[in-house]
């Protein structure tokens, strides 16, 4: 599948995309959706990485005040003894835009948000691919992103993670009162490393923070993650 | 330390970096570096010691995050943090002269529109840093490595409003020019000028290299003293470690251009160490200042979008009541979407600039113009003109405008002049001055403009620069002053020639009573273009006035080449969506259910010349929206195409709605419902998409917006006796802001009915907050409307 179209497919997956008919001004909206956000987005990221010093009770990092807390992200980690803290954002363009159109047009909000989202994953994609392949001993690869919020890692250590790559700085990225991420549209994640040959142990629905809720996991389905 | 007339005298040579040395001293990633100043003050002293020993005529306070959000991690309290910092710069500055900066950097979380926190709040901040400041006996205030304009003013205000200190303010740029909100550094300068800090500039961020060109561009505009702090090159990570690799030698070799260039105040940001500064102050020892040049700017702004007056530029006109009754109507029930669909329709029409005018009689005028700034604000990147004559409304707008708004306006009147002019000066706006006074409008051209020379005169005593003054010369009706009408023209030419400053004019008075009203308007137009006029206050939509524009921007050489108007001749509009195909009986029923909302208005009104408004609504509009609904849960369409058709619906009834308010029909309304987002979260595309739905169902909603505190959601809800609300939570931690609303509205004992919605309620889930009803999706939301209201 080329790079367009699996970025659509992303797209129609959050746009709750069951197999029906779309028609032809679907289609287009949510084409020039995919290349408004290429041109809006401006892609910041800055990574890395740590010695991970105890998986026992709470993960530990060396050299940094961050603590890493639950069972969920030590599991994760279980196999790394080095692991990199990950952030990116598409900025704020992105978000003014979708605000915009909120305000003109909800059927391309909709859309926008999700081509948005598909684009900052697709960019974490990208940059994990490129730390991996930086990745001095040539045995080593990434695990999946565990990002704060996911599973018991609790989504108000997002300020201290920010602090701790000094984020805010670096590429403009901050957090609410809430934890939220701003601007929106932008990631931060735990990333494990080891050795090739250790299996990776795929994140189940369980330990996600939509279990409840998922649609596709209540239609049998999976998200894809 | 007289930092002002030290800053008069000659260059003034700040420190370099506190972060970079105290991380070569251990500092770990993460630790709050302010703390240092109470558990390990020599640290601190030591590193002050270093600076001035190496001739730093300025130390920074190691404050920069002491701010009450990033220090409510610690154990510590603002003043503690403040009152530390700045007793150790003291201790180290014991007995040399040497003055000390209150370090204040970026509070960490954004600012509305963009973040969560409010302009007040931001203000509120940072007045505690600068009142502690000033307790402890700083010399100066450093706003620094700031990348919101909008924090940038709060800051700015807290200083000046809580102090007499001098306020030095610079801010992070990318080599782009911008910052990473997308602040330009006219908009800055423009913006900081206006403000009346005491120096302005960059730092951090970039090195002494890549802010080269941006430093020349400040230089360029700016009346105040440039400050400079750059890092000591562009930041790159080795081994873990942040490094950087510009030595100091190259450092003061930079610094030293920078200052013969004009810069008067110099140091280092991050990476530099006192070796940079040592050097520094040799490369520049015994200068005497350079001056520079500079132009004086005459324009307005927001912090993305700069728009300079070196020629003719449009003030679009259709934020006004006046005569409006849908507007009217559309203000008193506070649908800020429809002031907003105005706004957007000008500015896509080709407005530089919008005036906003919401002066009703029995609206709250302050609020509803703050509201309308915030919102225009928070999706567009217009500057705005703040019309009213009230001065409360005038500076609540330009309190929480962000960027640098116009005032219209003042006349020649001593008591409006007195009470607003201060409140112009103070934000830093523009103003339009009125050719009238107590007397009325003067008859002849050379009264009026002795009028414009009174207005002018007096801003200039109150410290407007003459650039930001706008005269208007005041457009007259012809059918009933005919002999009147040249007298503005006069005038516009007296005003240009002898004062020197910009003019404006709402032109489309000029025909009222006359037939055929645009050739009159645009005949004047093109007349007053000719006498001199800059600004005209039209309506953006009229095509013929804004052909009339762009001809004469070709005829006056500003348009160089054409390109603009020829552009305008090529038919290059893009529709957003394409119809599939022309729906051949542009039936309603069939449009709404394939989603074309271009065609809806026109097939309304084509309607309507048949059927009663609500005929319409029972023989079209309903039933295309049952099929669609129905189609949408069968699974047949997905969302994207069910809020098409909804909106499509949504445009018909804009149609509806104009004409049963012209014709002051009783309303359509089903009844209110309020929705909001609850406070702490601020995903709300969900509870927007409801909101077009029930729409749909003419419910009446009152959409408070996201990050809304129940105590607004309980008032709201009193006041408009609403029966049923609609709540909306995206995350775990945002759910108990849920049940605490539903809590306190069940406690008022009314008759209130709540509906939760949002990615991680379910059934059970919204039971135990105990939520009334659960709506898994949009459509439920209709049916539980339904139940409630009927």
């Amino acid at each position: 599948m080329d790079k367009n179209q699996y970025i659509k497919t992303e797209v129609l997956r959050y746009l709750g995309y069951k197999n029906q008919d779309i028609d032809d001004n679907t289609h287009s909206l949510i084409d020039g959706s995919i290349e408004e956000i290429k041109d809006l987005s401006e892609e910041r990221y800055t990574y890395r990485f740590f010695d991970i010093l105890d998986t026992a009770e709470n993960v530990q990092l060396k050299d940094s005040n961050l603590k890493l807390p639950g069972h969920d992200i030590a599991k994760h980690l279980e196999k790394s003894n080095k692991c990199v803290l990950l952030a990116v954002s598409l900025g704020h363009r992105v978000d003014t835009r979708i605000r915009y159109y909120e305000k003109t047009s909800m059927t391309k909000a909709l859309i926008m948000d999700a081509c948005a989202t598909a684009a900052i994953e697709d960019a974490c994609d990208r940059i994990c691919k490129k730390i991996e392949n930086e990745l001095v001993e040539g045995n080593d690869i990434l695990t999946s992103r565990f990002s704060p919020g996911y599973g018991d890692l609790p989504l108000e250590i997002q300020k201290d993670f920010l602090t701790t790559l000094d984020a805010k700085k670096s590429i403009g990225l901050s957090a609410s009162a809430s934890s939220i991420l701003i601007p929106r549209k932008s990631v931060t994640a735990i990333v494990g490393i080891v050795k090739k040959d250790e299996q990776i142990e795929k994140r189940s629905c369980e330990s996600c923070s939509k279990y409840l809720d998922c649609s596709y996991r209540k239609g049998g389905l999976s998200c894809g993650h | 330390m007289d930092i002002r007339k030290k800053l008069r005298d000659g260059l003034l040579i700040f420190d370099g970096a506190m972060g970079t040395m105290l991380q070569n001293s251990g500092l770990k990633l993460g630790e709050l570096p302010e703390i240092l100043n109470i558990t390990s003050p020599e640290t601190i002293v030591g590193i002050h010691s270093k600076y001035i020993d190496a001739g730093a005529d300025v130390i920074i306070t190691n404050t920069f995050g002491a701010n009450e959000i990033k220090m409510s991690s610690s154990s510590y309290s603002v003043e503690n943090i403040i009152e530390s910092a700045v007793r150790n710069a003291k201790k180290a500055a014991m007995g040399k002269d040497v003055g000390i900066a209150l370090d204040i950097g970026p509070i960490g979380e954004l600012m509305e529109p963009m973040g969560t926190l409010s302009f007040e709040t931001a203000y509120e901040i940072f007045k505690r840093q600068v009142i502690q400041g000033v307790k402890s006996g700083v010399d100066v205030i450093l706003i620094e490595t700031m990348t919101d304009l909008y924090e940038v003013k709060a800051a700015v205000l807290a200083a000046k409003e809580n102090s007499n200190l001098p306020v030095f303010c610079t801010m992070s740029y990318e080599e782009n020019g911008r910052t990473f909100t997308g602040c330009n550094i006219v908009s800055m300068v423009m913006v900081l000028q206006g403000l009346g800090v005491d120096a302005l500039g960059v730092n951090c961020s970039l090195g002494p290299k890549e802010l080269e060109p941006l430093i020349y561009e400040i230089l360029n505009i700016s009346k105040l003293p440039v400050m400079v702090q750059p890092n000591a090159g562009i930041p790159t990570i080795v081994n873990g470690r942040t490094t950087y690799n510009i030595s100091p030698s190259d450092f003061a070799e930079y610094s030293s251009r920078f200052a013969e260039r004009g810069v008067r105040i110099l140091g280092g940001c991050c990476g530099t160490t006192d070796k940079h500064i040592e050097a520094l102050v040799k490369a520049v020892d015994n200068r005497k200042p350079a001056n520079w040049q500079h132009i004086n700017l005459s324009g307005v702004c927001t912090p993305t979008r700069t728009v300079v007056i070196d020629g003719v530029k449009i003030i679009g006109e259709r934020i006004n009541p006046t005569g409006k009754k849908r507007f009217q109507e559309a203000l008193r029930k506070q649908d800020i979407d429809f002031v907003l669909r105005e706004a957007i329709g000008q500015v896509d029409a080709g407005a530089d600039i919008l005036d906003v005018n919401v002066g009703l009689p029995d609206i709250d005028e302050v609020k509803i113009m703050t509201k309308v700034i915030k919102e225009v604000q928070s999706i567009m990147d217009v500057p705005l003109q703040i019309d009213s004559t009230d001065p409360k409304v005038i500076e609540s707008g330009l309190r929480i405008y962000n960027g640098k708004a116009i005032v219209n306006s003042v006349n020649g009147e001593d008591r409006i002049l007195e009470s607003i002019l201060p409140i112009v000066k103070k934000y830093g706006a523009a103003v339009v001055g009125l050719t009238l006074d107590e007397r009325g409008i003067p008859e002849t051209a050379i009264e009026r403009f002795s009028i414009a020379e009174k207005i002018v005169r007096r801003a200039i005593e109150f410290g407007i620069a003459r650039e930001d003054i706008y005269i208007d010369c005041l457009t007259l009706t012809a059918a009933a002053q005919q002999k009147e009408v040249r007298e503005t023209l006069k005038t516009i030419s007296l005003v240009k020639e002898r004062l020197d400053v910009k003019t404006v004019l709402g032109v489309s008075n000029v025909s009222f009573g006359l037939p055929n009203r645009e050739l009159i308007n645009n005949t004047f137009l093109a007349a007053a273009i000719y006498a001199g006029l800059d600004l005209p206050i039209i309506n953006p939509m009229n095509e013929a006035m804004m052909e009339t524009i762009r001809a004469s921007r070709v005829l006056w050489n500003e348009d160089k080449g054409g390109v603009d108007y020829i552009k305008s001749f090529e038919n290059n509009k893009t529709e957003l969506i394409v119809p599939d195909k022309k729906t051949e009986s542009e039936d309603l029923f069939k449009i709404i259910n394939n989603g074309i909302k271009e065609e809806a208005k026109a097939a309304t009104i084509k309607l309507l010349s048949q059927k009663e408004p609500l005929q319409i609504v029972n023989e079209y509009i309903i039933p295309a929206l049952d099929l669609v609904g129905e189609r949408y849960e069968k699974g047949y369409i997905f969302l994207p195409q069910l809020i098409r058709a909804a909106e499509t619906v949504n445009s018909s009834f804009e149609i509806i709605k104009e004409r049963l308010s012209a014709e002051a029909c009783a309303d359509i309304s089903k009844g209110k419902i309020i929705l909001a987002t609850v406070k702490g979260d601020i995903h709300d595309i969900g509870k927007n998409i409801v909101k077009v739905l029930l729409e749909n169902y003419n419910y009446e909603v009152l959409d408070l917006g996201r990050d809304i505190p129940k105590e607004i959601i309980i008032e709201e809800a009193l006041k408009n006796d609403v029966k049923l609300i609609g709540l909306s939570a995206l995350m775990t931690t945002t759910v108990k802001s849920m049940e605490d609303i539903i809590f306190a509205l069940k406690e008022t004992n009314k008759d209130f009915r709540v509906m939760v919605g949002g990615a991680v309620l379910n059934e059970e889930y919204a039971k135990m907050i105990k939520a009334d009803y659960y709506a898994k999706d949009a459509k439920d939301a209709v049916s539980i409307a339904r139940i409630v209201l009927g």
